[in-house]
């Protein structure tokens, strides 16, 4: 692509990505060109003269203008019946309608951010990717990133204020946040009381930090359900200030982790997954030993070469043990050795190499453990350094939800300003907050959704989706990206810091305000860094520093405790795969999305092992009471394999009752039973059958391979030796000139996190078919991932597979369908034709891999369907009595040999990356062609450890698998498991 | 007995079945069939319009009750039109008692057989595209499927039915016609019976038409029951992908023939006075023999289908023994229990003339070789390759609503079969009558 072509692109387009990447680097951008301008001013007048307006009028006026000018590619006519069909779109200058645009936005989780690519047809996104600039991404994505387009669109979104219960206008709202404004300006803030969401962000930090300097009596707090102070608390104690870590698991030879999930949930997880399976992947370096101790099976349970199922207590006893082992170099006995003295000679071999990684829902003492041993090691500043708090948000008691309950129970609560979250839902349940809202004159609740909070509090204001805001955030390292609107605001909204700018009175609208953030950090530069960082999506070099530590001086952990008495009475709670903390509980796709180790959907249940169940008289499904300090809830149980003795799991985020139609009364709600003293562990819950039974709906009712070759486990060392058989078959061979396109799968890299689930719903429009219709085996994931435990059923390995279509050579289904509606083209995929299927489902009853899915009904109008506007228009949408399957994103491979043709070249390996492919955080997938030996999918194929799923079936499939290399075993001493 | 007494005693005696009023249980029972048939209707348009998922099918049972019941009508039709062609063709005695209930019945079965393959389809009204016709997007069907063989089969099944039931009929639409009272019945009669004059050559014409559709109905019939057992063969569920799996489905669906012959000869002689002068207890004798014999030879296939599995690879033992005591473990052994083991009482010759036994006997070797389809294909697949799909298939009312239905249209059309149209052959009783009082 050069740029002497006149093709009425720009020079600097950048290219790279599965469609024509052109980074937009902002709508502003668009509208501020020529014809967009002229158009604006011919529709609104007042425009053509600038200096009349004010910067926020126009750029409302210029959105508009947007919508009507030309992103939603229709003209704007006069005539009463919508645009006539002859009539060209009005362009907007370098775009194409048909090609989408792709920005670089930020999304939130826990307040931190992680870097994304949306892209928009018209005007629409449709779907998001990892931004591969991005360091919290790499190109990767969680299930919570894929999803956030869905909650764009959900149609439950608030979209007009409230007051009272009664639907407002806009002047309304307006005029009450101004008084507000005016009134505590004059009296500096007092009684004012304002309690938002921690989150990384630098706009909003610098507009609080006015806030706090223009109304200084006015007390801020910060609460979000699953982010607490516990790390700073732990980090305090060691570092005598409080600190993040941040981890590097490219250096880690030996990692022991107690709790949390870091390569499945919590901050940074996805790079972290990308880290590890990076370094799982080095040639030159040794294996990654890890060790995993853990209450409730993760995903990096999972992963670890070994899993100590341990209740939180146990935990404890570990660390301070290896901590004790770590310190004390003791010789090693001939006897063997406890674990916990295999683990401390692991790491003191490693030194340097080192890491313990302690959950956030981990004690203080324990994290602080952790902390110890991470020093001891030498570890700070290899495998994982310390870094001054990126959540700025204060952390001490004095802002914590607890100390908001205690000021309005004092009564000094005139005013409380909610901006954003869902205390009534998600605070601890001992706070009754719900109440003590009720109790305050006046609230106001900015929120997505007219939500339980909402509901009690007096007004209600509707927020923006992350999608259509201006803002910025910082991510786990501390890199800050920038976040820009990738539509125009579907509905008139306003978020948090447009809130505090008005109350400090700040002019300007998101955009302006994100401006005057990074014009005082950069200064002279910002002209020139801007629009670099509006393109790429982060600001490079941002990253936090490692703080600078005093030389450590050894901590020692207060003598443990009384032993607790062993009872079945420990609650440890957690967040859900799915919803989180329950925010995202009205999003269909994520409802609908298996769990990784329960694979339940539409709801959620206590997880329990089979012994404490057992002892208490309770199957899978039977609904339980647990009582503690006067609270109950009810929830049906579920028998874990592999959960520790002695505790339960909670999942967060259920239970909802105002969540919109998805969301509400499923699952059961864990929150009330949450104390705000013990958060995260509850000890001495009673526990007591009720006798009542739930239906728990999941996708997997068999979870043993039954003595099948279906996950292959290769040992770490020593070839691997599979009998190759001779391949035989009645009909002849496909000959392949061209491309042919092929996927393997590394079962050593999949983590089982989902995020290729949601990333292939995405893209290629599968409906959502209701809790129901999963009941009856129905869901309509063109890509599944199986869970299989194998081993003691107490203690078992977990092997995660995932199963898109194979495109078989020999296909089954393709004989059998008697309209020849599934053809096999002639770059080796199995193609499935929707127009010429008549629905004898057939084709499903011959594939042996069960991966075709029919449409029972019309999935698509039925609710809860996905609203029509987050239909990706490459892919069709399918009727009722058609069959579907897995396409290896055919719609990509043909815009990517169209590019090719009008460039006159081949496609280059990894210009195609289908949706699973690209949303995959640690690259289990790849996808290529298998006719070139320079492809990445070839080298997979070569690699020893390539297997085909069911090979004696002959169907010689396209999508094959790399088998898992065993656990490592226990330290270099006493070698096998 | 003179020929003119034997002519006028049998022609008498053949017209009791069509007296002009004919009791309120016959009415009794249309009127029942009739709602069963706008069920069936209704099921159907509910089908059409609000899509297969209202049935209880899932991933990986994608086929459940309509396929099943689709394999057992088509064995109720096969298993009839099978032994009235070898009657005809053995000009056996028998055949003068039960052919033309028999081939009615199997016509009636083909009718109920072909709803569920045609309302089965996610899109049903695009059917015809299995037909090889010149479309203008220049697709034809995909012959290697052994859907578009079953296509052909149904065709064939129906057309070859119908001929060989409305041959035989022939003489008899023409002694109707010319014994017609009213001017309507006259015409309605004289069109069907295409002119036939009673000559000689006419005579020797149509018995040589009947034994070649006769003879044609025999390998066609193993034909197409082996084409619908190739809809599973073929594939490669484990269950189902049996070499012997056509053989099974022949000889249960002739069983299953055989009980509905035996069900409808008992109920005919229970329920109509005189026609035990035609259909008697040696026709009864020998029909329970037969259906004694055939139930025998089941227990053979069964007892077959369960060691092959057992020798085949360890993905087909797995499968048989689900099928033994999984959950579906009902189904097999009701079907062990109704299609072999009550067939033993026909041992006893009271049984077998006994109107009551008959019908209990016949209903139950019906039920039994339901239940054979419904546990090898609901049971078979419920063990397959990946574990992961294994789950469980439970039918919903729109199901039950339509096979209940179907049956209510198939009674009701042999309601009407007995009504308008002579249910023994009027013309083979003559002949063999005017035989036997000749020798």
């Amino acid at each position: 692509m050069t740029g002497e072509e006149d093709d009425g692109r720009p020079s600097d387009v950048t290219g790279s990505g599965p469609c024509e990447t052109r980074l937009w680097r902002s709508l502003e951008e668009l509208a501020g060109s020529e014809e967009v301008r002229r158009f604006g001013g011919a529709e609104f007048p007042e425009a053509a003269t600038p200096e009349t307006i004010d910067r926020r009028a126009l750029l409302n006026l210029m959105t508009a203008s947007l919508a009507l000018g030309g992103l939603t590619g229709c003209a704007v006519n006069r005539q009463p019946w919508g645009a006539p069909l002859l009539a060209q779109p009005r362009l907007a200058p370098q775009h194409t309608p048909g090609v989408p645009l792709i920005f670089a936005t930020s999304l939130e989780l826990d307040g931190l951010g992680r870097g994304v690519l949306v892209r928009s047809h018209d005007g629409r996104p449709v779907k998001i990717d990892g931004n591969p600039l991005h360091p919290a991404s790499l190109g990767g994505t969680d299930v919570f990133m894929q999803a956030e387009v869905l909650s764009l669109y959900d149609p439950d979104r608030s979209t007009v204020p409230m007051a009272g219960g009664m639907r407002r206008s806009w002047d309304d709202a307006s005029l009450y946040v101004t008084q507000l404004s005016h009134q505590f300006q004059a009296n500096a803030g007092r009684g004012l009381h304002i309690l938002l969401e921690p989150c990384a962000s630098p706009t909003r930090d610098r507009l609080i930090a006015l806030a706090r300097q223009t109304l200084p009596e006015a007390r801020w707090y910060f609460h979000a359900p699953l982010t607490d102070g516990n790390t700073h608390v732990a980090t305090a104690r060691v570092f005598g200030r409080p600190l993040d870590p941040v981890l590097d698991l490219m250096q880690a030879d030996v990692i022991l982790t107690l709790g949390g999930d870091p390569l499945g949930a919590g901050a940074g997880h996805i790079r972290y997954a990308a880290d590890y399976a990076q370094r799982r992947h080095a040639r030159d370096r040794p294996l990654p030993r890890l060790y995993s101790a853990e209450t409730s099976p993760s995903l990096t349970g999972a992963r670890a070469d070994h899993r100590l199922a341990l209740p939180p207590r146990e935990i404890e006893a570990l660390a301070r043990q290896v901590l004790d082992l770590v310190r004390n170099a003791a010789p090693p006995p001939a006897a063997p050795q406890s674990l916990a003295a295999i683990i401390a000679g692991d790491l003191r071999r490693a030194g340097a190499g080192g890491l313990v990684v302690p959950g956030r829902e981990q004690a203080a003492d324990v994290q602080a453990i952790a902390h110890a041993i991470n020093v001891e090691l030498g570890a700070v500043n290899r495998t994982v350094r310390y870094v001054e708090p990126i959540i700025q948000a204060s952390t001490d008691q004095s802002s914590s939800l607890l100390a908001l309950a205690e000021a309005i129970g004092r009564g000094v609560v005139d005013t409380l300003l909610i901006l954003g979250g869902n205390p009534a839902y998600d605070a601890p349940g001992d706070l009754e907050f719900a109440d003590l809202i009720g109790r305050v004159p006046s609230s106001l609740h900015l929120s997505y959704y007219f939500d339980e909070t909402s509901r009690v509090c007096r007004w209600h204001l509707p927020a923006r989706h992350a999608l259509e805001s201006w803002g910025d955030l910082r991510a786990f390292d501390g890199t800050a990206g920038l976040r820009q609107p990738v539509t125009v605001p579907l509905v008139e909204a306003m978020t948090a810091e447009d809130v505090l700018a008005q109350l400090v009175g700040e002019a300007g609208d998101g955009h302006a305000h994100v401006q005057a953030t990074w014009r005082e950090v950069w200064g002279e530069e910002f002209d020139a860094r801007w629009p670099t960082a509006l393109e790429d999506g982060v600001i490079a070099g941002s990253a936090a520093p490692a703080a600078s530590l005093a030389a450590p001086v050894g901590w020692s952990p207060p003598p443990a405790g009384p032993p607790v008495a062993a009872g079945y009475s420990m609650v440890v709670f957690a967040p859900d795969p799915s919803v989180w903390d329950g925010r995202f509980a009205n999003n269909g796709w994520l409802q609908e999305l298996p769990k990784p180790f329960t694979k339940q959907v539409w709801g959620n249940a206590a997880l329990m092992a089979s012994d404490t169940a057992s002892a208490l008289g309770l199957a899978t499904g039977d609904i339980a009471t647990f009582t503690h300090g006067g609270r109950t809830i009810e929830a049906p149980i579920w028998i874990m394999p592999g959960h520790a003795p002695d505790a339960v799991t909670m999942t967060l985020g259920y239970g909802r009752r105002a969540a919109g139609r998805q969301g509400s009364q499923r699952g059961f709600d864990a929150y009330p039973l949450r104390s705000s003293r013990e958060l995260w562990a509850l000890a001495g819950v009673t526990i007591a059958a009720n006798g009542r039974r739930d239906a728990l709906i999941s996708t997997q009712h068999h979870h043993g391979m039954e003595g099948r070759d279906i996950v292959r486990v290769v040992p770490a060392t020593g070839p691997v030796n599979w009998p190759v058989e001779p391949r035989r078959s009645m009909y002849p061979d496909y000959v392949y000139d061209g491309n042919a396109w092929g996927m393997s799968i590394d079962l050593d890299l999949c983590l089982g996190c989902n995020a290729c689930v949601v990333a292939c719903q995405a893209e290629n429009n599968v409906p959502i078919v209701g809790p129901d219709e999963v009941a009856q085996g129905r869901e309509m994931h063109w890509l599944r991932i199986d869970r299989y435990f194998a081993g003691v059923p107490d203690a078992p390995e977990t092997y995660f597979q995932p199963v898109p279509c194979m495109h078989c050579e020999k296909a089954p289904c393709e004989v059998v369908c008697p309209v020849n509606a599934t053809v096999h083209s002639s770059e080796g995929l199995n193609e499935m034709t929707y127009n010429r299927c008549v629905g004898t489902r057939t084709c499903s009853n011959n594939c042996p891999y069960k991966v075709r899915r029919f449409n029972w009904f019309n999935y698509n109008q039925k609710p809860p369907a996905a609203p029509d506007a987050v239909q990706n228009p490459e892919v069709t949408v399918r009727w009722r009595g058609v069959v579907e399957k897995c396409t290896y994103c055919v719609h990509r491979i043909s815009t990517a040999r169209i590019a090719a043709k009008m460039e006159g070249r081949p496609i280059r390996d990894g210009e195609v990356m289908t949706a699973c492919q690209q949303a995959c955080p640690t690259r289990a997938i790849v996808f290529g062609n298998i006719n070139d030996p320079d492809s990445a999918v070839y080298r997979c194929r070569e690699n020893p450890r390539s297997y085909e799923l069911l090979k004696d079936l002959n169907t010689r499939p396209r999508t094959t698998y790399l088998a898992r290399i065993a656990g490592l075993g226990r330290g270099s001493v006493g070698g096998t498991r | 007995m003179t020929d003119s007494r034997v002519e006028r005693s049998a022609t008498e005696a053949a017209r009791i079945p069509l007296s002009p009023r004919y009791g309120r249980g016959w009415l009794a029972a249309l009127i029942a069939s009739v709602l069963m048939v706008l069920v069936l209707a209704y099921v159907i348009a509910e089908l059409v319009v609000a899509g297969i998922g209202i049935w209880g099918t899932n991933i990986p049972f994608v086929w459940g009750f309509d396929l099943s019941n689709y394999v057992w009508w088509i064995g109720l039709a096969n298993g009839c039109s099978l032994f009235a062609a070898i009657l005809v063709l053995r000009r056996h005695s028998l055949r003068t008692a039960i052919n033309r209930f028999a081939e009615g019945l199997a016509l009636f079965a083909v009718i109920c057989a072909a709803i569920f393959p045609l309302f089965h389809l996610g899109r049903p009204w695009l059917f015809y595209w299995t037909f090889p016709y010149p479309a203008t997007f220049q697709v034809w069907p995909q012959f290697r499927s052994p859907l578009t063989w079953d296509f052909w089969a149904i065709i064939t099944h129906l057309i070859v039915t119908t001929m060989l039931w409305y041959v035989g009929l022939l003489p008899d639409l023409a002694t109707l016609r010319d014994r017609a009272r009213t001017p309507v019945a006259r015409r309605v009669f004289g069109s069907f019976a295409l002119g036939w004059r009673s000559s000689v050559r006419h005579w020797a014409f149509h018995q040589r038409a009947y034994r070649l559709v006769a003879i044609a109905v025999i390998p066609l019939a193993l034909v197409i029951q082996s084409t619908v057992a190739f809809e599973f063969a073929i594939t490669l569920v484990p269950s189902w992908h049996e070499t012997r799996l056509p053989l099974h489905y022949v000889v249960s669906g002739l069983e299953s023939g055989l009980g509905l012959i035996l069900l409808a000869a008992a109920a005919l002689r229970g329920s109509l006075r005189g026609i035990d002068r035609f259909i008697d207890d040696e026709d009864m004798n020998l029909i329970g023999k037969l259906l004694l014999a055939n139930a025998l030879v089941a227990c053979l296939v069964y007892a077959g289908e369960v060691a092959s599995a057992l020798l085949a690879g360890p993905l087909m033992v797995e499968a048989i023994l689900n099928r033994l005591v999984g959950h579906y473990a009902g189904l097999y052994w009701g079907a062990i229990a109704l299609s072999v083991l009550l067939p033993q009482a026909l041992w006893s010759s009271r049984m077998r003339r006994s109107n009551p036994a008959g019908i209990l006997i016949g209903l139950g070797v019906i039920a039994g070789i339901w239940l054979d389809r419904l546990s090898i294909i609901v049971g078979g697949m419920q063990r397959d390759y990946l574990p992961s799909t294994w789950r469980i298939y439970a039918p919903t009312q729109p199901e039950w609503a339509l096979f209940l239905g179907s049956i209510g249209l198939f009674a009701a059309m042999f309601l009407l079969l007995m009504r308008f149209l002579p249910v023994v052959s009027m013309s083979e009783t003559r002949h063999d009558e005017y035989r036997e009082a000749s020798s």
